[in-house]
């Protein structure tokens, strides 16, 4: 290229330093995880892979198939009730109806994960409102254990995921072609064969990388299992938490941390070429 | 008949998804710190003890700081970057741009302590310098994002229509460019401070009890006490992103800078 | 369902009606298709052809009317209980679904049994000329391959009745006109009463046993393809098809055998009275004439001269367009506009080119006459 390129410099060099800053954070990281841990002090020691041979213990173990247990769980029930809003906020007919079900399902995305924890911790509570309207009802007359339990943690979790999901698989499903669904009706099929023949197959990529993108995007999910959880509950998240912030154990917790984003870029990048293929196998785009 | 089962399991689904929220606005306006139902009247005293207590009032300019500079900054490089993406081709600018998306998908808790370090590492741990890097890196993706939709929306013919009518490059981007994406780039901006304002994660890790923001301290207090002042703080945050969001809608086409696509 | 009897028609319509809001789809519509016919629903994009076809195959419910196909009320049946076969305008292949399963798909929704499905789709791949294309995914295949699977598709389930939307309008024009002879094959072959819909006037004349000339939601007219042609209902279909030339509303006279048509400032044209003119003397008809009805009388300013008179009119000459057998020749004559001629070959060009003047013979006994109002 011998033209000029106006703005290039002075473009990209704001880019390349946050960037370099970002990649700095990362690698701090990374060089924390493999330095020596010295019990009672914030310096670390030398070199050494001490860390990551310390994750196998059962312990740890645990923790980390826990992280990927709720994750999945998290990922299939929010697909689960996800699909119903965003195939009527698709196929709703009348405009108020599909803007009522955007602004409803999309709305939570944006208070923030502290307030929607909040509301989950107030919900589920001994004292909170599911309890206190079944004890008014007199189904119970005792409180149901809904806090620091997997099933709350996962309730919220799934709610949290649920607007995400939901834009995903409204994406897919309007990708459909309406003239598909109508010419499998013409040729015979009933709506239920249409859904399970037609829209659910074409919609597959969709449901395919919300459940993978959900799934990872719980595996670091922090406040919700830290404070619903309550410590009864730990994900890798709050196992790292609690190495760098109790233990005062940086290198372990850098090492966690590190695995946390391995896992997420992991399961990313499997995703990108299983839908990769689904894709040119449905000849979508 | 199967409509009607559908839209129930429809209605059914989204009040799960909105109980939470209702719950904590009936609990921040509730007399007494146990939630009783009905409800015994109404109060606003919880709404009173929130707005003055110290450490939220500190919390909320502290929040108001590092959104401002956040969001700002996010918005000077995300659209200078989205620009340059749009038009050139250049050596590395793959890895550029993976390496800008990448707060999308590294857990906060791990981007946090980063940056925790990274402080340390230069003596600015828990200052707001390290604060504002932080949030600006996380929010940045979703201005990169708004203001590349906007610009692949723009005819490229329009700048070389200008360009032709003797405009030079400074004033192809400054009168025909900027103004076409200006709304692209003040949804974004919104987005982002909503995000950087409502973020708590990677607040925890990078802030300290002085440059803490209001999620932090919310957190904090949740874990000393177990009155209904959070629920109140809570309360004013829904309200305030949910008006913002409508009117980012209203004014910007929300649904365009998310790119949701229902048609 | 009663059984259905050989001397019903294939597809009744009654004054079918279809309202979006205050606007009028399909305006109380009544149409009858005899089993085996080959009936065309034509006319411009929005005329309710569409609608109307979507109202027989089920994805539109009429405000008003009845269906009738087979001698059944289908009008309240769901659309995948009607036995309709249909071709869409952008085909509708299942994207995730090689060309078997494609036209295997209906029969199996009838939960027939894999043998007669195999030798059903086998004896329709054939027929279509699909053989070996089985494994194919439907996004391989090219515009005409993927026209021949949507047929194949609609007409293995056998269908009551066969619809096809615009199915040649996404082919480039060779493969339209092959298509079209394959649609006619096909009709003939299977004997299917076939309702087909297009906005091509020429398909239309092409395949047709009958045409349904449609606008703004009426029928404008019923007829046999060269009917339509010759004796047009109104000015609508007059110039919907074909190329018309429309003369300014005239009067009409009558005597004897001779009429005449008097138009005010142009001139006077006459001709042997044609039986189904039945205007009386005086009143006001207008005459649309097809290009090769206006022909040149003579290119000279003195056979302009000598023209004035019976069946000529003068102008001059505004353009010329060379179609290689023949050419077109715009010529602006006052008080009427543009009216164009064809002419056989190229010669015209010469003799008369743009800016002379021309005198056109009109051929009044040629001309379609139509009461006003």
């Amino acid at each position: 290229m011998t033209r000029r390129r106006p703005f290039f410099v002075t473009f990209l060099a704001p880019a390349v330093v946050t960037a370099v800053i970002l990649a700095a954070a990362i690698l701090e990281v990374l060089q924390y995880s493999v330095r020596e841990f010295i019990p009672g002090s914030l310096d670390v020691g030398g070199f050494t892979l001490e860390n990551f041979v310390r994750i196998n213990r059962p312990i740890y173990w645990l923790v980390l198939l826990d992280t990927f247990y709720i994750s999945l769980l998290t990922a299939v029930f929010s697909l689960l009730l996800s699909y119903p809003v965003a195939y009527a906020l698709v196929r709703a007919k009348r405009d108020w109806v599909r803007s009522l079900l955007i602004s409803l399902s999309i709305t939570p995305l944006f208070t923030g994960e502290i307030v929607r924890t909040l509301s989950w911790m107030l919900t589920l509570g001994a004292d909170g409102f599911v309890n206190s309207i079944l004890r008014k009802l007199s189904i119970i007359d005792m409180p149901i254990q809904l806090m620091y339990t997997r099933f709350g943690v996962v309730v919220a979790l799934v709610q949290f995921s649920m607007p995400v999901m939901i834009i995903l698989l409204a994406t897919a499903i309007s990708h459909v072609d309406r003239d598909c669904e109508k010419a499998a009706a013409n040729l015979g099929a009933s709506p239920t064969a249409v859904f399970w023949r037609i829209t659910l197959p074409l919609t597959m990529p969709g449901i395919l990388s919300g459940v993978v993108v959900i799934f990872a995007w719980t595996m670091s999910a922090f406040s919700t299992p830290q404070l619903i959880g309550g410590g009864k509950v730990l994900m890798i998240s709050n196992l790292a938490y609690l190495q760098g912030f109790s233990v005062l154990n940086m290198p372990f917790a850098a090492t966690l941390s590190l695995i946390a984003l391995v896992a997420a870029l992991g399961s990313l990048a499997l995703m990108k070429s299983a839908t990769g293929r689904l894709e040119k196998r449905l000849a979508i785009h | 008949m199967r409509v009607f089962a559908f839209w129930s399991l429809v209605t059914a689904i989204l009040v799960y998804m909105t109980l939470p929220t209702i719950v904590v606005l009936m609990t921040s306006v509730n007399p007494t710190e146990i939630l009783a139902f009905p409800p015994e009247g109404i109060s606003f005293q919880w709404y009173q003890k929130a707005v003055t207590y110290p450490d939220f009032q500190t919390a909320f300019w502290n929040g108001i700081v590092v959104t401002s500079f956040a969001s700002t900054l996010a918005l000077i490089v995300g659209s200078t970057f989205a620009w340059l993406v749009n038009r050139y081709e250049f050596a590395g600018r793959g890895v550029l741009e993976a390496v800008l998306w990448s707060p999308l998908i590294i857990p906060h808790f791990t981007l946090g302590f980063g940056f925790l370090l990274l402080g340390g590492a230069f003596r600015l741990q828990q200052g707001y310098v390290m604060v504002v890097l932080a949030h600006m890196v996380l929010v940045m993706p979703f201005v990169t994002r708004a203001v590349y939709v906007s610009l692949a929306n723009v005819d490229g013919d329009l700048s070389r229509a200008a360009a032709n009518l003797g405009a030079s490059p400074f004033h192809v981007l400054t009168r025909i460019e900027l103004p076409l994406v200006l709304p692209g780039m003040a949804g974004g901006w919104l987005i982002a401070a909503v995000i950087s304002f409502t973020e708590f994660t990677a607040s925890l890790y990078v802030t300290g009890s002085r440059t803490q923001t209001l999620p932090v301290a919310m957190y904090n207090y949740i874990r000393e006490y177990a009155d209904p002042t959070v629920s109140a703080i809570s309360a004013m945050l829904i309200i305030a992103t949910t008006l913002l969001m409508f009117i980012a809608d209203r004014a910007f086409g929300l649904r365009r800078v998310l790119a949701i696509d229902t048609h | 369902m009663n059984p259905s009897n050989p001397a019903d028609p294939a597809v009744e319509i009654v004054r079918v009606r279809k309202d979006y809001g205050s606007a009028v789809g399909v305006a109380d519509v009544s149409l009858t298709v005899g089993r085996g016919e080959f009936v065309t629903l034509l006319g411009p994009s929005g005329c309710g052809k569409s609608t109307l076809l979507g109202m027989i195959a089920g994805f539109v419910d009429p405000t008003a009317g009845k269906i009738i196909v087979d001698g059944a009320d289908v009008t309240q049946v769901e659309p995948y209980r009607r036995d309709i076969g249909m071709v869409f305008q952008s085909y509708a292949l299942f994207p995730h679904m090689n060309v078997y399963d494609n036209v295997a798909f209906g029969l199996r929704m009838r939960k027939l049994s894999k043998a007669e499905i195999d030798a059903e789709v086998r004896r329709v791949i054939e027929m279509m000329k699909l053989g070996g294309m089985e494994e194919r995914r439907v996004r391989q295949l090219s515009g005409g391959q993927q026209q021949r699977v949507a047929l194949a598709r609609a007409i293995v389930i056998r269908p009551k009745v066969l619809l096809l939307d615009e199915p040649l309008s996404a082919l480039d024009k060779n493969l339209r006109a092959q298509m079209q002879v394959e649609l006619s094959d096909l009709h003939r072959k299977t004997g299917l009463t076939t309702i087909f819909v297009t906005h091509d006037q020429g398909e239309a004349l092409s395949l047709s046993d009958r045409i349904v000339v449609m606008n703004r939601g009426e029928v404008q007219q019923v007829a046999p393809p060269i009917e339509l042609y010759r004796t047009p209902a109104n000015g609508f279909v007059a110039s919907f098809i074909g190329e018309i030339n429309a003369l300014p509303a005239g009067r009409y006279e009558i005597s004897g055998g001779e009429a005449a048509l008097v138009l005010p400032g142009i001139g006077r044209l006459t001709a042997p009275a044609r039986p189904e003119w039945r205007f009386g003397h005086g009143t006001e008809v207008r005459a649309f004439l097809r290009p090769e009805h206006v022909q040149p009388a003579g290119t000279q300013a003195g056979d302009a001269q000598a023209g004035e008179g019976a069946n000529r009119i003068s102008g001059v000459v505004a353009a010329h367009v060379y179609q290689g057998s023949h050419t077109i020749t715009r010529v602006t004559v006052e008080g009427i506009g543009l009216v164009e001629t064809r002419v056989t070959g190229a010669e015209i060009m010469a003799e008369a080119p743009v800016g002379a003047p021309i005198t056109l013979t009109i051929d009044l006994g040629q001309a379609v006459l139509l009461g006003e109002g």
